[in-house]
């Protein structure tokens, strides 16, 4: 069993899988603000080459960290969190979305806080680069 | 178009925004995340919440017609947060934005732009970005 308080390094995080449905962008559009049309148009998606509705990058960057939130419970340790958005997450438009699965790792252990690496995919393919997260452990 | 030339300059804060609790559950729920600390009397915001203001803040860089950038044009590259501690209910937060970094490849520039939130006078996030804009082909002929 795993503790929070001290955790050690190259210990896993419980797993996350997240889904994104076409109401889901729309959902976050609404209480994000933002309202870029790649997130709700595919005819403005194909404009840009894409070949669908993609998420928002900060809506899969929001969700992901809930894999840290949950192991730390309260959201108020995280002092810090960074990522690449390295793919898009194309989210078609019916009733089942698309998953990504969210795995994380503690990297370093120092000074009352821990580094976590956080991996999300979509398959094979890694959507965010370099995503880290740091918690306070006090 | 945004150069170098141009790193340095920074906008004077945005208006205050006040967080309400009917946000950070209507954030919460977009993120659907049901962690008790997002809802009730007192709530802290979700950490990404930082986002939605900092992203106001951005809107300095649209509407300064030196730099010639489309949001329609732009690509969130990175982007990263450091926390003195999380926005809570009641917060009235202005964003303040500089330009930190351009680099220039062809018709697209990475430009890092870092937003400090401030609540009433107190650090509280520094939001750090780095915006990809692609000009047109003929723009840069």
């Amino acid at each position: 069993m795993s503790d929070v308080q001290t955790p050690e390094v190259g210990q896993e995080l419980p797993a996350l899988t997240l889904t994104f449905t076409r109401a889901d962008l729309v959902r976050y559009a609404g209480a994000s603000g933002d309202f870029n049309p790649i997130h709700w148009s595919d005819r403005a998606a194909a404009k840009l080459n894409l070949d669908s509705v993609i998420a928002h990058g900060m809506l899969t960057m929001g969700r992901a960290l809930r894999i840290v939130t949950d192991w730390v419970g309260d959201p108020e340790r995280v002092v810090s969190y960074g990522v690449r958005f390295a793919k898009p997450v194309p989210v078609p438009d019916d009733e089942y979305g698309v998953d990504v699965h969210v795995t994380a790792k503690v990297k370093a252990v120092a000074d009352g806080r821990a580094t976590i690496a956080i991996d999300a995919r979509l398959g094979e393919t890694k959507v965010l680069g370099s995503a880290t997260a740091e918690v306070r452990l006090d | 178009m945004i150069t170098d030339a141009h790193v340095g300059r920074s906008y004077p804060p945005t208006e205050p925004y006040v967080v309400s609790r009917e946000k950070i559950a209507e954030f919460a729920d977009a993120l659907g995340d049901d962690n008790p600390a997002y809802r009730g009397s007192s709530p802290v915001a979700p950490p990404t919440f930082a986002a939605v203001l900092a992203a106001r803040a951005w809107g300095n860089l649209f509407g300064d017609p030196e730099l010639d950038m489309k949001l329609a044009q732009t690509i969130h590259g990175d982007q990263r947060f450091e926390w003195t501690r999380q926005l809570r209910a009641g917060d009235s937060v202005t964003a303040t934005l500089s330009i930190d970094k351009v680099r220039a490849r062809g018709n697209t520039a990475f430009i890092s732009v870092s937003v400090a939130l401030d609540a009433a006078g107190e650090a509280v996030c520094h939001a750090i970005s780095t915006l990809v804009h692609t000009w047109p082909e003929e723009a840069t002929a």
